[in-house]
């Protein structure tokens, strides 16, 4: 797959002068004409939490810069690599230096929070609008890009959290699909959970402890029909009876049903339950399908993916998208870059390397996504699919999130009262 | 140079020797010593001017705008807004901050006094000219030179309630294992553990240097005494162990104060902050909330603690001080 990829993109190097543009080239004609490639110069700063590691700086510096030099040869790109671990004090001691970086790779749920505070530049005013965008992505990836009706930001790639059962297990337990409902994901869940003689568990029936406790809750949040904020964002709605039900299925499959144990898997695992057998099902992210290639690909053809389906269809997405700082001192050609990252070749090449989504919806037919079953199916699934954030204050609070979804877990508090004090802590932080 | 200069004497008679000489012949003996003096003392102005530029540009001008910062409301993205104690009130009203108060005492009050123990005791025996004993101290100093993320992640794995050592090695003697780090009763636990081990070596090595600095004869009268081996211990070592002990007490303290990277590591402050401290709630305030003024309120607080500690040391072992 690896050199068909590499085949694929060498041959379509030529036509990168038309594809680099190509995100605009379909949709905002009339700005793409007046970015003049040997008009454009200057040095810029990318500060990017992908393509950090080996294979990304490769990727990048080897591969997709060179492309981007050879249609802007008077652009110089300085890059600073960090992970989306260290984003924060990247970004806040940039913003505090005065020395914001010209483009800048950031999270759904990042964007709210440094439009409303003027660090971006509203991309309409280069060229791209809302109406151009939703010809190219689906409506809720372009609004994780939007605050206060402007664009400030354009999608490259996507990170989606789904079911995930292993059909071998399953089978063996006497079910034939994967879970439709919550009634028979706690069916399913119970009938293929482990336990030793002494109790100790063996097998999870469903993990969700392998994936952060805060996107684990809005997976199944979604499910339930909830939704975090109200319309405008300004007031919390996870604490509604649908958000107090998912935590209650939560809570529930740990200290009722018990089919995982606090504990039996974390975050920190090298390798993923799925993959080794440890669980039967459980919500996962997209790139579990590359991860279990690299372990153990015998079990691929065993990988079901599914959404979580409840009240809703419950679908997580977060992704990373590209920023032009509003203070950049070569502003076109930081509009270059960032028209060149989110282009199709070099949008694909970034999520071929670290297994995750592409935005771009006619990236759906690439070899790439047509042989990646779980990127696949995060993409035909697209339209259910919710992302987080909401307001502008969305960055101070979500770390709040996983300690409250954990003392429900750990039966420190009831999911109300759980999310009714997280509730309260988010309330203050928007008003403030 | 004056007679007190030539024959140094401390300070109580200092001072009184100042006070009794004359204040018409103290600016005629200033005088006399004025040439090599004043070259002396530019000499030495000069040498600890580039330390005091570092000290006032990294040290002092930070502390007085961790001060000022604190009193107002900074998002980073807006000038600082004058709030006065609006940040202090906040914060003694969170429930997550007073936790990490709780928690930091907590790790402090294990940690530091379990790790000078073992320390003094590993120190005495290294002390003894051993076989290998340069193999051992490197290896007890090891961890100390070690990065702490590189230590946590170790540990992580040391923890790991299904492939774990700790678990294995309790299962061997039929104890179950835990979920060391994932279980609210355990992680604050499990942490103080780590810090405890990391903190061994330099403790270690302070002790050791102090244990070569006590006179053998003390050991040798001692011992022509009939005094055991314990007895001596007690009696000599730990005595003239004081003045390193409260060098060590006191930055065992502060580290322990400190205590960051490995939350950071190992636990982010979970499971539902059961092992925040107060360091990692100034990232938080900082960091992934963006509040700078809470964050230097908080620095402050801890700022106030651990003056407030060493003062209290400072009192108690005043004559070995």
């Amino acid at each position: 797959m690896e050199v068909k990829s590499r085949m694929r993109r060498t041959a379509s190097v030529a036509m990168v002068a038309l594809l680099g543009f190509g995100l605009v080239a379909c949709s905002a004609g009339e700005a793409d004409a007046d970015l003049n490639p040997d008009e454009v110069s200057g040095e810029i700063s990318l500060l990017t939490p992908i393509f950090e590691g080996s294979p990304g700086q490769d990727l990048l510096e080897d591969e997709l810069l060179p492309q981007f030099y050879e249609e802007y040869p008077n652009v110089k790109v300085n890059v600073d690599y960090t992970t989306y671990g260290n984003l924060n004090e990247k970004l806040t001691t940039a913003v505090v230096s005065g020395l914001v970086p010209d483009v800048m790779l950031m999270g759904v749920g990042w964007i709210e929070a440094f439009a409303d505070k003027g660090v971006l530049a509203d991309l309409g005013e280069l060229g791209l609008s809302e109406a151009d965008l939703k010809e190219s992505y689906t409506d809720e990836i372009v609004e994780a890009g939007m605050w206060d009706g402007n664009v400030y930001a354009v999608p490259i790639m996507l990170d989606t959290r789904f079911g995930v059962a292993r059909m071998d297990i399953l089978k063996e337990a006497g079910y034939d699909s994967p879970p439709s409902s919550w009634d028979e994901l706690i069916e399913i869940a119970e009938a293929t959970t482990v336990r030793s003689g002494n109790g100790s568990l063996e097998r999870a029936g469903f993990d969700m402890m392998s994936l952060d406790a805060r996107q684990a809750f809005e997976t199944i949040l979604f499910s339930a029909g909830g939704e975090l904020f109200n319309e405008d964002a300004t007031a919390p709605a996870f604490n509604s009876d649908e958000g107090v039900a998912a935590l209650g299925l939560m809570a529930d499959m740990v200290n009722k049903y018990k089919v995982e144990d606090i504990g039996f898997t974390s975050t920190d695992d090298i390798v993923n339950p799925l993959i080794n057998g440890r669980a039967a099902m459980g919500i996962a992210h997209n790139n579990l399908w590359t991860q279990a290639m690299e372990a153990d690909s015998t079990v691929l053809d065993n990988l079901e993916p599914f959404v979580i389906e409840g009240e809703a269809s419950g679908m997580f997405f977060g992704g990373t998208l590209a920023t032009v700082a509003n203070n950049s001192k070569n502003p076109q050609a930081a509009r270059a870059l960032l028209e060149f990252l989110s282009s199709p070749d070099a949008a694909l090449a970034a999520n071929e390397q670290r297994g995750n989504v592409p935005a771009l919806t006619e990236l759906l037919d690439s070899d790439y996504v047509q042989s990646n079953r779980f990127v696949q199916f995060a993409m035909e699934n697209l339209d259910v699919a919710q992302r987080e954030g909401g307001p502008s204050q969305w960055l101070e609070v979500r770390g709040d999130f996983a300690p409250a979804v954990q003392g429900a877990l750990l039966g420190q508090k009831t999911p109300q009262e759980a999310l009714d004090d997280l509730a309260a802590l988010v309330q203050t932080a928007i008003d403030r | 140079m004056t007679t007190t200069e030539r024959h140094p004497i401390r300070g109580a008679e200092a001072a009184a020797a100042a006070k009794q000489a004359s204040p018409s012949t103290a600016p005629k003996k200033r005088k006399r010593i004025s040439a090599a003096e004043k070259k002396r003392r530019r000499a030495g102005w000069l040498m600890i001017t580039p330390s005091v530029i570092h000290v006032g540009l990294w040290t002092l001008i930070p502390v007085i705008a961790t001060f000022y910062l604190s009193f107002t409301d900074y998002g980073i993205f807006a000038a600082p807004k004058w709030i006065w104690f609006d940040n202090y009130v906040e914060m003694f009203n969170d429930a997550v901050f007073m936790q990490s108060i709780g928690n930091t005492i907590w790790y402090t009050f294990w940690t530091v006094p379990v790790s000078m123990a073992v320390a003094v005791v590993v120190a005495v025996l290294l002390n003894q000219g051993l076989k290998l004993q340069k193999f051992y101290r490197t290896a007890f100093f090891l961890p100390q030179v070690t990065a702490t993320v590189a230590i946590a992640m170790v540990w992580l794995w040391i923890f790991n309630p299904q492939y774990g050592l700790l678990n294995a090695m309790l299962e061997t003697i039929g104890l179950p294992g835990q979920a060391w780090l994932v279980d609210p009763k355990w992680a604050l636990p499990a942490v103080i553990l780590v810090g405890a081990w990391q903190g061994i070596g330099i403790k270690m090595l302070i002790y050791i240097a102090a244990l070569q600095n006590i006179d053998e004869s003390l050991y040798e009268a001692a011992s022509l005494d009939g005094a055991s081996s314990i007895r001596k211990f007690f009696s000599i070592t730990v005595p003239m162990l004081k003045p390193a002990t409260f060098f060590v007490f006191i930055i065992s303290i502060i580290g322990a104060f400190q205590v960051f990277d490995q939350i950071y590591v190992l636990t982010d402050g979970g499971p539902a902050n059961a092992t925040t401290m107060m360091t990692y709630e100034v990232y938080r305030s900082a960091f992934q909330e963006f509040r700078m003024g809470m964050a230097s309120a908080q620095s402050v607080v801890l700022f106030a603690f651990l003056l407030f500690v060493t003062l209290i040391s400072r009192r108690v072992t005043k004559e070995e001080d």
